[in-house]
Order: structure tokens, then sequence, then C-alpha cells
């Protein structure tokens, strides 16, 4: 009985060590058509509240690296959620899979085998998983990157 | 460098999903499905492997509202006067994105209103009632389509609907009823009861909680569509003419109407062109006080000169029964027999 609660005690301090010094953020947004003033059609991103079948929807990932020392092979990994199918991606482009994470490639230079056997360019709804990867990110240097898909 | 993938028969499902993205059914995601992202950052520190940092993020997928009613097929229901329980048939599709409820109204057109096959309502059905194909098999099964709503209709479903009614006995030939057919979705979750009005969320929408939104055409949760039902009647005109064929006086040279004379009646059934062809008809025809049935004299299926037929029909008690044949839309028949003056 002491001894356990020894281990407790030595383990809560020890968690209050392991914050991240690296933070990560994910924030969705869904695109809705609005009219402004003049009655033009203006397409605005708003917080998600009402979302249905085929509306897209903008997944903001905030990255920062708050430690005092640059974090290398800074890989960021973000399955694409089930009922979401892949568009496009703003800003820094990352490397898709299209076979569950297994291997990896921009989107232009993966195929997919088709039934028959035969290959098939792949196309942005084949896409499974995003990755985007830095060597370096140094103390302070904070970054936003983005991915735009539709809801199935 | 080029990545080929090749999926092997042991691929996993998420390879699988890579193949060719399944297509989507038209609802598409089902309403209250929690739409997660899950991102991880791993990263190294002085070159050792730091522990893996993630975050993640969610919303619901609310509830879009959207169907159709339809015609089923393309022309009208052909009735004959006199009939009931006759079919024009609907189709109520459900591309929400939920099972759903459908209540359901038959209401008919006024006289003068466009029918759905370029045609103008002329007149009303009676006994109007709507029921769903209970048993599925697309036709009125009239001790089985009993439902009058539409019960748990999944999404991208279909069901077919059926407005009866009974054509009166006098209507015209070419007379038109049209009908309309309004399908008003429902909350479903209860078999074989009709769920509770669905209101549509115009306040402050939630992120994690489920909304309802109408996207049908108007945006109003209510659709509908026309049929209509047309008469297709015989229409006959009956005529009766009389001419003295003889007497015992001047014979068949201008006879006259004198006690012994041979008067023959004809008897023309003519039914209008574009008419539905009349079955079983039968001339009826009492002999004129003062004369006498020339026996075996009834000529039936003649044309409209009297002329031509066959020998039929029979003649007891001073009535003479004459049968003919069926008569089509624009044909005439006729019936003859002969009397002898007293």
């Amino acid at each position: 009985m002491k001894l356990i609660l020894g281990l407790a005690a030595f383990l809560t301090p020890a968690a209050a060590l392991a914050a991240p010094e690296v933070s990560i953020s994910s924030t969705a947004f869904v695109e809705h058509i609005v009219k402004d003033a003049a009655g033009t059609l203006k397409t605005v991103l708003e917080p998600p509240k009402m979302v249905t079948p085929g509306d897209h929807v903008v997944f903001v990932l905030t990255y920062r690296n708050g430690g005092s020392q640059p974090a290398t092979g800074f890989v960021i990994n973000n399955p694409l959620p089930a009922s979401v199918s892949f568009e496009s991606s703003e800003g820094a482009q990352p490397i898709v899979s299209v076979d569950g994470g297994r291997s990896w490639g921009a989107l232009a230079s993966l195929k997919v085998a088709q039934a028959d056997g035969t290959l098939r360019p792949a196309t942005p709804a084949d896409v499974t998983h995003l990755r985007w990867t830095f060597a370096a990110i140094a103390p302070g240097q904070a970054g936003k990157l983005s991915f735009r898909g539709v809801v199935k | 460098m080029t990545n080929h993938v090749r999926l092997l028969a042991s691929a996993s499902a998420l390879a699988v999903v890579a193949l060719g993205a399944t297509p989507a059914l038209a609802a598409g995601t089902a309403s209250g499905t929690t739409i997660t992202n899950n991102v991880s950052v791993d990263f190294k520190v002085g070159g050792i492997s730091q522990t893996t940092s993630t975050a993640s993020n969610t919303f619901k997928v609310d509830r879009k509202i959207i169907f159709t009613v339809a015609e089923d097929g393309s022309s009208t229901t052909s009735v004959t006067p006199g009939s009931t329980a006759q079919v024009t048939t609907f189709v109520v599709t459900n591309t929400s994105n939920a099972t759903l409820d459908f209540s359901l109204a038959a209401a008919q057109l006024s006289s003068g209103a466009s029918g759905a096959h370029s045609n103008t309502d002329s007149y009303d059905v009676t006994n109007l009632a709507v029921y769903a194909d209970v048993n599925g098999n697309g036709s009125y099964d009239p001790g089985t389509d009993t439902r009058t709503f539409v019960d748990e209709l999944a999404a991208d479903s279909s069901v077919r609907v059926f407005i009866v009614g009974d054509t009166p006995l006098a209507t015209a030939n070419g007379s038109v009823a049209a009908v309309r057919l309004t399908a008003v979705g429902r909350e479903s979750g209860s078999a074989g009861t009709l769920g509770a009005a669905i209101t549509e969320d115009t306040g402050a929408n939630q992120q994690n909680a489920v909304d309802t939104v109408f996207a049908d055409t108007g945006r109003d949760n209510s659709e509908s569509a026309l049929d209509d039902y047309t008469v297709s009647a015989a229409t006959l005109s009956v005529t009766k003419t009389s001419a003295v064929i003889s007497d015992p006086v001047n014979n068949t040279t201008n006879p006259k109407m004198i006690p012994g004379a041979v008067v023959e009646y004809c008897i023309t059934v003519a039914n209008a062109s574009g008419a539905a062809t009349a079955t079983n008809v039968t001339v009826t025809d009492s002999l004129p006080a003062n004369t006498t049935y020339v026996n075996s004299s009834i000529y039936v299926d003649g044309d409209a000169s009297c002329a031509n037929g066959s020998l039929g029909g029979s003649q007891s008690g001073g009535v003479v029964t004459a049968p003919l044949s069926d008569i089509a839309g624009g044909a005439t028949r006729s019936a003859r027999f002969r009397v002898t003056v007293n």
C-alpha cells in the first residue's frame, strides 16, 4: 500500500512536465452562400452549426512551436473524417494517401486499381489521409494549414 | 517519383474505400452523424522523438428534408362510367438523409382546371380515398393497402401511393377528373403510427445537435403532383323508323297502311366516333297496338341502312328482343322486324 501511494505521488508531477511544446488545433467551417446588401451571392465560412450532405466544409489546422528549441521532422497527419470527401487544399500542399495510409505521394502521381485490374489516376475523392511535412519549425513559429471537402 | 497503388486481395477496409470511391447515395450522410476530424503532429526536439501531439473537433450532420411526389407512369387512367375504386398511382421518393413518415391528402381539381395530360378537368369522382402501397407490389390491393399515410420511409427509398375514386354512371365519354396528391414530411420512429409534424429550426443552430432544414421545392416540406381519370364511354344514339312493305290491294307498289299491310320497323343503334365499344347491346321493342308479329321476321346486326344482317332475336308476349353484336365507336348496327296491321 505505501509503495503504490509513493508511485502515485511520483507520477503526478511527471504529468505536468509532459505539456507539449508543440500545439495543434483543428477547427471546422461550413461554406454557405449568402446574398450581400447588393444582392450578389457570396460564399462565406461559418461555424458548422448547420451542415447537411453536399455542403462544403473547410478544416483549418493551426500549429505552433511554443518551445525554446526548433522542432524538426515536423509531420502533421490528418486522416479524412469518415463522411467527408477530400476536394482541395489551400496554401502548403499536403502529400496524400489513397490506400489507407500505407503509401504516400502527390495526388497527381498516385494511381488506383480498378475492378478489372487496370490502373487509373487517383482523384481527390480517393484520398484517405493527408500529411504535411516540415524540416524544422523554429521556436515561436506558427502556421495554418487548411483543406476543403464535401459532406458525403 | 510515381507511386503505384496495387490493391491486394487482403486489402483493409480503408484501402477498399480508396478503390474508386463508393458512389454516394442521393440522401448522403445520415442525419445525426458526428463528423470528427483528428489531427496529430509528430516531431523531434534535439533529435529525440517527442510525444505525438493531437487535436480533434466535431460537428453533427443535420437533417436535410427533401422529397418528391410524382405521377407513376405518364398516362391517364381510363375509366368506364359506373366503375368503382379506380386507381391513379403516384410515387413518393425520400431523398432526405433521414427516415420520415409522410401524411397524404387527395384533392379534386375544379372543373376547367388543367389536368395532368394536356387535358381539362370536367367532372369529379366520388368516394375519393388515398392509400399507401403497404405490400409494395405496385398495385392497389383493397384489403391490404389500407394505410392512409406513408410509414417509416427510409432515406433513398420510394413508395407508391394510390388515389382511388368512383365514376358516376352518366358521365360523358371523354370527361376528365383531375386529382392532386399532396405529401408532407412527418417525424418517424413509431412503425404503424403517423409521426408528429416537423418544424424547421429557424433559431440559432447548434454545432453538436441535429437541426432540421427543409430543402424540398419551395422549402415548405410539402410536395404534390397531379394525375387524372378519363372516361371512356360508349355514346349510343338510337333511331326507329318504319316503312310499309306491302298491302293486300297494292302489293309492293306504293303500299298503304291499311288492314293487312306489312310494316317493317327498323331500329338503328349508332356509337359515336371515338367512343368506347358498346357490348351486350340488346334492342327491346314492344309491338304497336293493332299489329300482329310476322313470325321469324327479326334480323339482327343489319347495317345503318337497315339492310343485311341475319335472322335472330325472339318475340314473346308482344315484345321483340334483338341482341346485337359489339358496336365499336363510329359503327352502327340495326335490328328490324315485321308486323301486319290488324
